[in-house]
């Protein structure tokens, strides 16, 4: 059974016309229960909103999504006692503890006191819970955000950015609780940066650009969809010139050892003859296996450009 | 989910928050002053007296003094900042719908009116217990009820107006703000309108402020008192003082407050967080 399933969902702010602006331009994928799913995309590209309206703080412009099954407002208020969720940064009152503040989430999800000790121990912040949340870390804040999504025993956890201002360790222990959390069974849907993380957590993705969906799968599937190619030849130069301009090349980078080249078809025999045709002769070919970072570029590739031009001025 | 957990909910961010017990112990020591005053007076002067229920209409005047603003003001400084914390989503990705959060600032409305009208009482009838003087037979007289009924909806009315400015605005400095620049717009307003004269004259009488400070004027409530009044006025040489009734006065309040609470609940329900 699918725990999210979103089709053409869309959000545009603001009326049509040249101020508005489509940050989710219709999104459709499936998330089944029992899958660790990693959501990327760049800053801006929409996964914040696309959250939004899943937990019900934004309301689509148009599209449909179901969570287990529901999508008419009294089902989803039902399907959303499953979930446990966090956006962006951890939201607290500021002036009250962090036990109290899971006092107030506690009262929302109609969970009983002694589940809050459960999740300030699981989280490590009981020697911390009385004092203020303002007084605490962003590492803290972020694991107190965490003690909250878990207060309802969720079968659906959406986690937003949940290593963002986390030390290496942190991000070690948030690594390990999600992993716990995958093995009791729970289905997760985690949008993070940090794609090392995400690699080694998540069995399936799905990458998002300028409000569209880009990619979508199986980690495995979406890391070596096209294939990649190492290759190597005399004159570097003119293999990386080559082949940047065969046409099925998606992307082009120079590595240490040799030319790496995403294509959108692995057909081996047709990448020789283009680049004999060139003159170009190789001396090593072997498949490569693209790191999601690398996919995760190639695909936001428009949107890390974007950033350099501004950088550039 | 019950009204009283969302009131608990309320209550239990309410009371951890300073500024709450502030407002709560400004206010108390604002209508404490003035029945200390009159004790003092009492014990030096034994022809006046603080007793019930002759004196209701001093506790309760002084309570409909500035009550109405400090429940207004602490609408804002409980509501606003949940949407500038980012907590109001939270309480939404909880499960909290949003009519259900906006209910539960309906119930903390509802907490504050009963919570300030508790103190007004206990300090007001409290005082009576430190004066010598003695009171009539009874403890209410209709015309008291009427009068906590009026500070009831005093307290609605600037709360009620708290409540939409919170949640249009967002923002507690700019609601704060909004809420004293309409104060000072609506007297600008009313008084050129009052200039004018005639049918457009009467109309000022209806604009919020003014329907709040009829409601909180003990003269509206106790006929013989503004009788009395305006007797010494005319040997004065002074115009009479006119009240629209009770009954006019608590139906606009509530029309005030209902389309208040109404605008509050669209943009709730309309405005992403």
């Amino acid at each position: 059974m699918h725990a999210i399933q979103t089709s053409n969902l869309t959000k545009r702010y603001g009326t049509s016309g040249a101020k508005s602006v489509l940050a989710v331009d219709r999104i459709s994928f499936a998330v089944e229960e029992g899958q660790v799913f990693g959501f990327l995309g760049p800053n801006g590209s929409g996964k914040t909103t696309t959250i939004g309206m899943l937990v019900g703080t934004i309301k689509p412009t148009s599209g449909s999504f179901n969570l287990f099954g529901a999508s008419d407002p009294k089902g989803l208020m039902v399907a959303r006692a499953r979930l446990g969720a966090t956006l962006e940064t951890p939201n607290f009152y500021p002036y009250m503890s962090g036990r109290d503040n899971l006092c107030v989430a506690a009262a929302v999800k109609g969970v009983g006191r002694p589940r809050i000790d459960e999740c300030l121990e699981l989280v490590g912040l009981s020697d911390r819970a009385k004092h203020r949340f303002k007084t605490y870390s962003l590492g803290m804040k972020q694991r107190l955000a965490l003690a909250a999504t878990m207060l309802n025993d969720p079968e659906l956890i959406i986690l937003d950015e949940p290593a963002n201002g986390l030390d290496p360790q942190g991000i070690r222990e948030i690594r390990e609780v999600i992993r716990v959390l995958a093995n009791r069974g729970k289905t997760i849907f985690l949008s993070s940066h940090l794609l090392t993380e995400v690699e080694r957590t998540c069995s399936h993705v799905s990458i998002i650009r300028q409000g569209r969906i880009v990619a979508c799968g199986a980690v495995a599937e979406v890391v070596g969809e096209g294939g990649a190619m190492l290759l190597r030849a005399e004159d570097p130069e003119a293999l990386a010139g080559a082949i940047r301009a065969y046409p099925e090349t998606t992307s082009v980078r120079r590595t240490d050892e040799g030319i790496v080249a995403a294509l959108n078809a692995d057909d081996v025999a047709s990448v020789t003859r283009y680049l004999a045709g060139q003159g170009i002769y190789l001396t090593y070919l072997a498949p490569y296996r693209l790191s999601l970072e690398e996919v995760f570029i190639d695909l936001t590739q428009g949107a890390v450009d974007s950033m350099a031009e501004i950088a550039s001025g | 989910m019950m009204l009283g957990v969302l009131l608990r909910i309320e209550w239990l961010k309410a009371v951890k928050r300073r500024s709450f017990w502030v407002a709560v112990g400004a206010f108390a020591v604002f209508i404490a002053i003035p029945a200390v005053e009159r004790i003092r007076n009492v014990h030096k002067n034994p022809n006046l007296s603080y007793a019930l229920p002759e004196s209701w209409p001093d506790i309760l005047g002084a309570a409909a003094g500035l009550g109405p603003f400090f429940v207004g003001v602490l609408m804002i400084l409980l509501v606003a900042p949940e949407f500038t914390w980012r907590t109001a989503r939270q309480n939404v990705i909880d499960g909290l719908s949003k009519e259900r959060f906006y209910v539960g600032k309906v119930m903390l409305l509802a907490g504050l009116i009963s919570f300030f009208i508790a103190i007004a009482m206990l300090v007001g009838v409290g005082g009576t217990l430190f004066s010598p003087s003695e009171g009539g037979p009874g403890i209410l007289r209709p015309t008291d009820l009427s009068y906590l009924g009026s500070l009831a909806l005093s307290l609605l009315l600037v709360g009620s107006a708290g409540l939409m400015l919170s949640v249009l605005i967002r923002s507690s400095g700019l609601a704060l703000g909004a809420l004293f620049l309409y104060l000072i717009v609506e007297e600008a307003v009313g008084r050129l309108i009052s200039q004018a004269g005639g049918g457009l004259r009467r109309s000022a009488e209806y604009l919020p402020s003014n329907i709040l400070d009829q409601l909180g004027n003990d003269l509206a409530h106790y006929p013989e008192v503004l009788a009395d009044v305006n007797s010494r006025r005319m040997e004065r040489g002074l115009e009479p003082r006119e009240f629209l009734d009770v009954e006019v006065l608590a139906i606009a309040a509530l029309v005030y407050s209902a389309l208040f609470l109404g605008l509050a609940f669209l943009s709730m329900c309309k405005r992403d967080l």
